[in-house]
């Protein structure tokens, strides 16, 4: 809330700026300033966090240009009128593509820029070939700027700090926010943040309608201000170029590193006017670029955190201990499945498969390579749509619910081969889970809850760090963790012992057994059979996509066709 | 007493001098880099040779001229910006504009606003002005969408076959496509018959099916609204297709790739200013052609010789100079005042500007060129003819 | 209703055209699928590969030839810009700010060098074309063409079946891991890239044939090639040159039929449905 106050302050000293009656020049320039503020935030809200880069700012930009353009021209509408006009119209345009585009689920970045690029074009060439503009382009001479400050030069200035002070808020607030910590999220791993409970899809979207807002009322103001406006300076290459330079320069994780880059290199513009260096200035704007990003790779926003410190990690607070545990309901059958199958490309990874899981109990899946083990618990945590079958958890219907709603309801899973978020620290790994998933914590008592996690695993002096810095034991405890912090009622395990050496692994069932303890069911999928003998109630064997056994593992594991499947037939 | 007068007077001189010493600053911009570079170096040259023989004799009112030259990069918020910088931070004491419409509009805002009189030389659409301090020396008549067809179909009209059939393509760049349109409706009034009509985005790479298209319909006149090089390349891509338009007319070209280019020889084009008599029939055009000649040489430009731009560029000066002498002061109104009661004698022709935005009905500073054998020719008004040249077709 | 001719010159000429995006993306596609690295300089650098062409042809070298000069320059220029960017473990997304630094430190060079006046190279291949029927193949868009097939074909097989392109494919990849194998991936990057800056500068030649040069129309080709290079799938030698030819002849066909002006939006409606439709087919 502080940081908000001074930017209002700021802002609100900045507005005073036009009572100094300095040369009109600095009001325009500082213009400038701020519109590309307003463009390179906003553009970074959602390529900057969810790393979605998009490569078609320009068409929202452009959508705000001339959706003034026509209705003060066309229209007679008042300018000031048009301007939550053109967020809207902006904004349903972004968020009618992404509706469609983001239905497809995690996107290669590369499409998306392509496909923004190409609503770029098309908006252009329809622009340019109707009635809205046609070709001469529209002139705006004619319209009236209000009267806000005591010159137009003036008005735009205070027009354009108000933006730019919106956008940071925004921008701000977003990275705070749930909805940031989910984006940032999505950046790195965009399906385990669905497994653990982002809501991608609503989140793309409301990031994108962010956006596309914000440069649709950058761009109505410009229209009034450059006064004349065609397809050709609207819809250039520049813009979404411009922004995305901008945005790396500052550094795309802060809120602010837009906004320096646009300060950055709109002064850089200006430095090399005078006509008698036109073109080595130019060469000097692109050396100096090249330097700055050569010797400051996280942007100026990344160098100055870390120069600042890497971000204290306040001391934990005392008692851990007395949060609620995990909710038991022993007995009950909390997973049902029922006749599942899945096929990729082909291969027929599950045929018809069923099995329970009661409450409180261990459950061990078991089967050669290639036997759907891991197939199956991508089902049940959603990550993949079963073709055909039925998953039932807690008694409610779950095989076509995204993944995230499946979190909510109070699954979690681990990965075989760990994958935490690379840009987020260890503590903030946990963290999320704790926010989006069935526990669904706020802030505070989502870092609470995720230190007693850290702490319950062993990785409590590794908050700060980031994954990278962890061995493979503990980036395996991690996971762990990380699937514990949701307050799961059932929990998934997949291989969670694989590559960890015989003492790690008695650490580790030791821990299965605890977390047993607390109250989760616990599926867990392991190739390591002493593993599997010490911990599982019940075992199920999946050989080639179907159960050929489930029982007790004394009983499970003496039977012929369950040695068969792993050894192969024997010989006479 | 007397040394009482002779102080005071020294002292009135001493003031006077110093007063005089300070040059008249005049501001501008031009695209230096960028797309419109290429004709922003042009302006550039004319402007400096002007202002250094301008201070050869005497400068103005006595005073030194200097020019104030930023980039604007080609970009319109660029020189919107930079003409504020130029008035209210360098407080330069007059405008110029700077080049390409977008452009010129941008700087034409800021003067009104701060009620400082402004010479342009390029701009291309009209109607976009609405300033009345605006001064336009290019010679564009008001209604150029009009009077530019009716010139070019004038001079085709008295070619040794006259054309029948036009096929009209342009490009769809502002300034060129509306003066297009506008020769559709001149065609169809002189009753010629319209076969074609294409129009392509700007920048536009691929001319091939628009060639083929070309090809195709075998109009007896090519009119195309083309700038810069795109009319170069549509005939290059006609020829590679085996087809050579019996007449063809661009509209504003850039000369020099065309001179040298075997491609285009016979293109039509508007001009108003060649270097050949009769233009060079007078003294200071002829001096001015021979320094630009030189100059933009030694500057590193391909195409050296003075053509429309480089002459509008001389003639805003002229006009400049004209209203500062006219006046006698560089008070903005008063300069504005002398300009709408009186007329400039430029290298281009007489300039006026007695209409309520300042352009001149009718084509009258306009001519038509035409590319003969590496040498751009005026064919059309008879009266403006190179020696001995004529419309030529095949 | 437009004729067999007409629609027949517009498909090739859909089909000139598309060769000339595809070899302009070839080697943009190559470094930023196989060494994670944008090059927006590239363009530039095909830019100063055509002003090359352009002047040492206006020296007496025939152009073809020149690429025995332009090609060995532009493949060190390239292995030295893959160097610094390594040395300095740049990222893709950084990489992008990077060379639109140097892009811009090139164009201000050649403006120096040349001037931002428009440039023709005036050869005698622009004179000679071939007949196919009705049909019209003029040779400086056959040599783009040929140079474009050739060059992706042969990347094509060597990234696929000689053991040199497995070891790029593997290293782009999991470097460690390849390396791990025995792969020496920095000198494979360093070849890459230099491969990549060399395709610059045959496009630079092929440019030069077709087209008249100035410095600000670097960015004209940006827009067009990103696309087909996102559209041909990063790092697949074929890709760009097949997506070139969907992109050109769409925008052919439809300048052929309908007012050329609304040829982007054919193009680009149909990556768009494209995109959204069948993403996994890219």
């Amino acid at each position: 809330m502080r940081t908000i106050g001074a930017l209002v302050a700021a802002g609100a000293a900045l507005a005073l700026v036009p009572l100094l009656t300095l040369p009109a020049f600095y009001e325009s320039f500082l213009y400038l300033v701020f519109f590309w503020i307003v463009l390179a935030t906003s553009w970074n809200i959602l390529s900057g966090y969810s790393g979605y880069f998009s490569f078609g700012h320009g068409a929202f930009f452009g959508v705000g240009m001339y959706t003034t353009a026509t209705l003060t021209t066309k229209f007679d509408f008042g300018f000031l009128w048009t301007l939550p006009i053109c967020g809207a119209v902006a904004a349903v345009l972004g968020v009618s593509l992404g509706a469609i585009v983001f239905r497809a689920g995690r996107m290669r970045g590369e499409l998306f820029a392509l496909l923004t690029l190409a609503v770029s074009y098309v908006l252009a060439t329809v622009i340019l070939n109707t009635p809205i503009d046609g070709g001469p382009g529209v002139a705006l001479s004619a319209v009236a700027v209000p009267a806000i400050g005591p010159s137009a030069p003036s008005t735009f200035y205070l027009l354009a700090l108000a933006a730019a002070v919106i956008t940071l808020a925004i921008a701000y607030q977003v990275q705070r926010a749930p909805l940031g910590r989910g984006l940032f999220a999505i950046h790195d791993d965009e399906d385990v943040a669905e497994v653990l409970g982002v809501p991608t899809y609503r989140y793309k979207l409301a990031a994108l309608a962010l956006s596309c807002a914000l440069a649709g009322v950058a761009g109505g103001i410009h229209a009034l201000f450059i006064n004349y406006v065609t397809v050709g300076e609207t819809f250039s290459i520049v813009v979404p170029l411009s922004v995305v330079l901008m945005s790396v320069l500052g550094g795309t994780r802060h809120w602010l590193g837009p906004a320096i880059g646009a300060a950055i290199i709109t002064a850089l513009l200006y430095a090399f006017t005078a006509s008698d260096y036109a073109v080595a200035g130019r060469a000097a704007v692109g050396l100096i670029l090249v330097v700055v990003i050569l010797f400051m790779p996280q942007g100026v926003m990344g160098h100055l955190v870390r120069w600042a410190g890497r971000r204290d990690v306040p001391p934990p607070p005392q008692s851990l201990r007395s949060e609620a545990p995990i909710q038991a309901r022993n007995g009950s059958i909390v997973l049902a499945v029922q006749g599942v199958s899945k096929a990729f490309a082909g291969v027929q990874a599950l045929a018809g498969v069923g099995l329970e899981v009661r409450g409180g109990e261990i459950l061990g899946l078991v089967g050669p390579n290639g036997s759907g083990k891991s197939t199956l618990i991508n089902l049940v945590s959603g990550h993949y749509r079963a073709d055909a079958g039925r998953i039932q958890f807690g008694g409610v219907t779950v095989e076509k619910l995204a993944a995230h709603r499946i979190a909510r309801l109070g699954v979690a899973r681990t990965y075989q081969i760990p994958r935490p978020f690379r840009h987020l620290t260890v503590l903030e790994n946990v963290m999320l889970p704790a926010m989006f998933g069935h526990a669904g914590l706020p802030r505070l008592a989502a870092e609470r809850e995720a230190r007693r996690w850290l702490e319950f695993t062993g990785l409590a002096g590794k908050a700060a760090a980031l994954p990278a810095e962890l061995n493979l034991h503990q980036r395996k405890f991690l996971e762990l963790a990380r699937a514990l912090a949701a307050r799961p009622q059932l929990l998934l395990l997949d291989e969670v012992l694989s590559g960890l050496t015989p003492s790690e692994i008695d650490g580790a069932i030791a821990l299965v057994r605890e977390i047993r303890a607390q109250g989760a069911s616990i599926v867990f999928v392991e190739h390591l059979m002493r593993a599997v003998m010490e911990l599982a109630d019940r075992i199920v064997v999946l050989s080639y996509g179907r159960v050929i056994a489930a029982g007790s593992p004394a009983e499970v594991m003496g039977r012929g066709e369950v040695v068969e499947a792993y050894l192969g037939k024997a010989r006479a | 007493m007397k040394l009482h007068r002779l102080v005071i007077g020294a002292m009135a001189l001493a003031a006077a001098t110093a007063f005089a010493q300070q040059p008249v600053r005049i501001g501008g911009t031009l695209a230096l880099t960028g797309p419109l570079a290429a004709t922003g170096a042009n302006h550039k040259v004319a402007g400096e040779i002007y202002v250094e023989e301008l201070n050869k004799r005497g400068g103005l009112l006595g005073r030194k001229v200097e020019w104030v030259l930023k980039d604007d990069q080609s970009k319109p918020d660029l020189a919107r910006t930079l003409y504020e910088q130029l008035i209210t931070v360098d407080k330069v004491d007059l405008l110029i504009g700077p080049y390409a419409t977008a452009n010129i509009v941008a700087a034409v805002g800021v003067a009104q606003r701060y009620n400082k009189i402004i010479f342009h030389h390029t701009a291309g659409v009209p109607g976009l002005l609405k300033y009345d301090m605006q001064f336009p020396t290019g010679g564009l008549p008001a209604d150029p969408e009009v009077s530019l067809p009716e010139l070019v179909f004038d001079a085709v009209a008295h070619a040794p076959k006259p054309p029948k059939t036009v096929a009209i393509v342009t490009s769809k760049f502002p300034s060129v496509h509306f003066i297009s349109v506008g020769a559709r409706d001149v065609a169809k009034k002189r009753g010629l018959q319209e076969v074609t009509w294409l129009e392509w985005d700007f920048p536009n790479r691929d001319y091939g099916p628009i060639a083929a298209r070309v090809k195709e319909a075998n109009a007896d006149f090519l009119f195309i609204g083309a700038i810069g090089v795109e009319g170069l390349l549509l005939l290059d891509a006609l020829k590679k297709i085996d087809y050579t338009p019996p007449m063809h007319f661009h509209m504003f070209p850039a000369g020099g790739p065309m001179a040298k280019s075997p491609v285009a020889q016979h293109a039509l084009a508007l001009t108003t200013f060649e270097q050949h008599p009769p233009f060079t029939d007078n003294p200071v055009a002829a001096a001015f052609v021979k320094t630009y000649n030189e100059r933009a040489a030694k500057a590193g430009l391909a195409d050296t010789s003075v053509d429309l731009q480089a002459a509008a560029s001389y003639a805003t000066w002229q006009t400049l100079e004209a209203a500062v002498k006219g006046a006698n002061s560089i008070d903005d109104k008063a300069m504005a005042a002398w300009l709408k009661k009186n007329h400039v004698d430029t290298i281009m022709g007489q300039l006026r500007w007695e209409t309520a935005n300042n352009y001149m009905p009718g084509a009258r500073l306009y001519k038509v060129k035409q590319l003969q054998d590496g040498k751009w020719l005026v064919v059309w008004p008879p009266q403006f003819a190179a020696p001995g040249a004529k419309l030529l077709a095949p | 209703m437009p004729s067999a001719a007409l629609l027949g010159q517009s498909l090739l000429s859909g089909i000139f055209i598309g060769a000339l995006y595809g070899l302009l993306g070839l080697g943009l596609s190559l470094a930023w699928g196989l060494l994670g690295q944008i090059n927006l300089a590239h363009f530039a650098l095909a830019f100063l590969g055509a002003y090359l062409t352009y002047q040492l042809s206006a020296a007496g070298m025939d152009p073809l030839v020149t690429l025995v000069v332009i090609v060995p320059a532009f493949f060190l220029f390239g292995a030295a810009l893959h160097w610094v960017l390594a040395r300095f473990a740049v990222s893709a997304f950084n990489s992008l700010l990077v060379t639109f630094g140097l892009t811009v430190v090139i164009e201000a060079a050649i403006q120096w060098i040349w001037s931002a006046d428009f440039r023709r190279l005036e050869s005698h291949y622009a004179d000679v074309r071939y007949r196919l029927g009705a049909l019209y193949i003029p040779l400086p868009e056959l040599i783009t063409l040929a140079l474009a097939i050739v060059l992706s074909l042969a990347l094509w097989a060597a990234l696929r079946h000689t053991d040199l392109g497995k070891a790029m494919r593997a290293a782009a990849e999991d470097a460690s891991m390849a390396q791990a194998f025995g792969v020496n991936a920095r000198a494979l990057a360093l070849l890459l890239s230099g491969i990549s800056a060399a395709l610059a500068g045959v496009a630079g030649l092929c440019i030069a044939l077709s087209y008249t040069l100035a410095p600000s129309q670097i960015y004209a080709w940006v827009g067009v090639v990103f696309a087909v290079v996102m559209l041909g799938g990063l790092g697949n030698a074929l890709g760009p040159l097949i997506a070139g030819f969907v992109i050109g002849v769409s925008e052919a066909i439809t300048m052929a039929l309908t007012a050329p002006s609304w040829a982007p939006l054919v193009s680009f409606s149909l990556l768009i449905a494209l995109l959204v439709l069948r993403p996994e087919k890219l």
